[in-house]
């Protein structure tokens, strides 16, 4: 009984941490799936680019020797946001600008096959770009508290639940991150107009908002929160070019399960997903963790379309 | 105020305004008025930019618009509040007022504007919270034109404020307009079906058919012509 217990709690902290990370990923890309609207099938591999520019930042460029080998890769990893955010903004400026915003304004369904293809290209480059820059032997950024614990002692001490402690930092810092964004995009004035530009481009124009700025900061910092999520995970998680296809389905899942459009449901969304993939681990084998949580995405998708938390405005 | 000289527009390269002159003065009422399709939107577009004349030219306060882009034009002090409403549904009622104010004069006079415009619509204060995408037609035609006011605009141009309304809660926006007239000085540029109602309350009125400008004035005058009686005023 008390075993049982255990393991169902060991679960419940290893999925709670692991589903912070994926639901800072998942706030990353509901700025611009659920708002912006842009099908970005490159997604995770602008996260696989974070994670290495994290990665370098981390040793060629000094992090371990200024912050030491703890708290460097957690540092490491929030300045692969910034890199990442110019970096999106750059491919908003001069690329995904060409299938969103202002250029196609009133052409709702043919901008899509347009993102499709340009974002699915990318994928591909970035993949591959990755081999050759990056070789594809698996790296990771450790830190010297990844493999230690706390122990939590429960129930007078019956119960023992280990907390790993480079999860946990993560973890935190990802919820930080996702508050912060939240009142950024909930109050500011920029995080208005960029919702507003998302929601309708010539309203936006008619109220004389930059709405091509807005778009690219809408995407960069996209691009950017994802990037922090994918680099707070290399501390536990050894990576290649290609570990954006692990990831980006579990992000699409998290934020259409967060209801399209909400940044803080596309968190709980990811959160959930956390959970789920380690609570089945309780009942099944490793391999069909995955399968796991597109059974619960697609019960419900097919219950409740609008997601967990979707609010229902009609967007036009 | 608004000067439009021999305006020719359109659709790739499918004529819509086929040479239109109009203008507006300063503190006028004025009123556009035609059948569906005679290109009365495309005209608005052509004025905030979002439709590229072919020729022609459009002054506003002295400044030729061909030189100034989309998003510059509504910070010279032209509001436009477009056909269908338009509004930023998942955004509240009050942040779709605050979009409007993202001019420097709307910025400036925020606090004042937004108070005379939740005094002229109560109903806003009530739902201020709420998200635009979830208001009923008539609110969602209030937040337009209150969105529109917020600018602290010179010129308001309004594209069918009336569309898809009951008639009472469309006359109810049409008193609202004829008061923020009368208190603000506001210059108004209406384009309306309800063309009673339009031609009464502006000071002079144009009819706009088939892409040209078939006869303007004041509302005596229209509404003393055979042709605007038949067609449009049903008499
Ligand atoms: N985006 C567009 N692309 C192509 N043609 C268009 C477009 N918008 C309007 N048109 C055409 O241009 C003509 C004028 O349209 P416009 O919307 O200016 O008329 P309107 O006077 O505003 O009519 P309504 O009273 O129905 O609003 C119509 O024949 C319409 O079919
Ligand atoms: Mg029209």
């Amino acid at each position: 009984m008390m075993l049982q217990l255990e393991g169902i709690l060991q679960a419940l902290n290893a999925g709670l941490l692991l589903g912070a990370h994926y639901g800072l990923m998942c706030v990353g890309l509901s700025l611009i799936f659920g708002i912006m609207r842009v099908i970005n099938f490159a997604h995770g591999d602008f996260m696989m680019l974070g994670m290495y520019v994290a990665f370098h930042l981390f040793t060629l460029l000094g992090l371990q020797m200024v912050f030491g080998s703890a708290a460097g890769p957690f540092i490491a990893a929030l300045l692969a946001g910034p890199v990442l955010f110019l970096f999106g903004y750059i491919a908003q400026r001069f690329l995904i600008s060409r299938v969103t915003g202002t250029r196609i304004g009133s052409l709702e369904g043919e901008g899509h096959y347009a993102q499709l293809i340009l974002t699915l290209g990318l994928s591909l480059i970035l993949q591959s770009g990755g081999q050759i820059l990056f070789g594809s032997v698996p790296v990771s950024i450790p830190s010297d508290i990844s493999s230690t614990a706390w122990e939590l002692e429960l129930a007078g001490g019956d119960v023992v639940v280990f907390v790993n402690q480079a999860r946990a930092v993560g973890a935190l810092i990802a919820v930080a991150v996702v508050a912060l964004l939240v009142l950024f995009i909930g109050r500011s004035r920029l995080g208005k107009s960029m919702r507003a530009a998302a929601d309708n481009v010539q309203a936006a124009l008619y109220m004389g908002l930059d709405v091509d700025r807005a778009h690219r900061i809408t995407f960069g910092l996209g691009i950017g929160v994802t990037a922090i999520a994918g680099g707070l995970l290399a501390s536990s998680y050894p990576f290649t070019p290609y570990v954006g296809l692990e990831y980006v389905i579990i992000m699409y899942a998290g934020v259409v399960l967060g209801g399209l459009g909400s940044t803080l449901g596309a968190f709980w969304g990811g959160l959930l997903i956390g959970v789920i993939q380690q609570g089945s681990a309780l009942l099944l084998p490793t391999q069909l963790q995955n399968t796991a949580i597109f059974v619960v995405f697609l019960l419900v998708v097919f219950l409740r379309p609008q997601g967990l938390l979707g609010r229902s405005a009609e967007r036009t | 105020m608004l000067e439009i000289e021999d305006l020719q527009a359109g659709y790739g390269g499918s004529p819509v305004l086929k040479g239109v002159s109009l203008s507006v003065g300063e503190g006028e009422f004025i009123s556009v008025v035609g059948p569906n399709g005679a290109g009365k939107t495309t005209l608005f577009k052509a004025v905030s930019g979002t439709v590229r004349p072919s020729a022609g030219r459009i002054r506003f306060g002295g400044t030729d618009l061909a030189e100034v882009p989309v998003a510059k034009r509504p910070h010279l002090g032209i509001a436009h509040v477009p056909e269908g409403r338009q509004l930023f549904p998942s955004l509240t009622v009050m942040e779709n007022l605050e979009m409007g104010a993202s001019t420097a004069a709307g910025q400036r006079d925020w606090a004042r504007n937004l108070a005379r415009v939740l005094d002229w619509f109560p109903i806003l204060a009530e739902r201020r919270n709420q998200l635009a995408g979830t208001l009923s037609g008539g609110q969602q035609q209030m937040v337009a034109v209150a969105r529109g006011l917020t600018s602290a605009p010179k010129l308001l141009m309004l594209d069918e404020p009336s569309m898809g309304l009951a008639p009472a809660m469309a006359e109810f926006i049409f008193a609202r307009l004829v008061e923020i007239h009368r208190e603000s000085r506001l210059t108004i540029l209406l384009v309306e079906q309800r063309v009673a109602e339009a031609l009464e309350f502006a000071d002079r009125g144009y009819v706009l058919e088939a892409g040209r400008i078939v006869l303007e004035g004041t509302h005596a005058v229209l509404s003393a012509d055979d042709r605007v009686r038949q067609a449009y005023l049903g008499m």
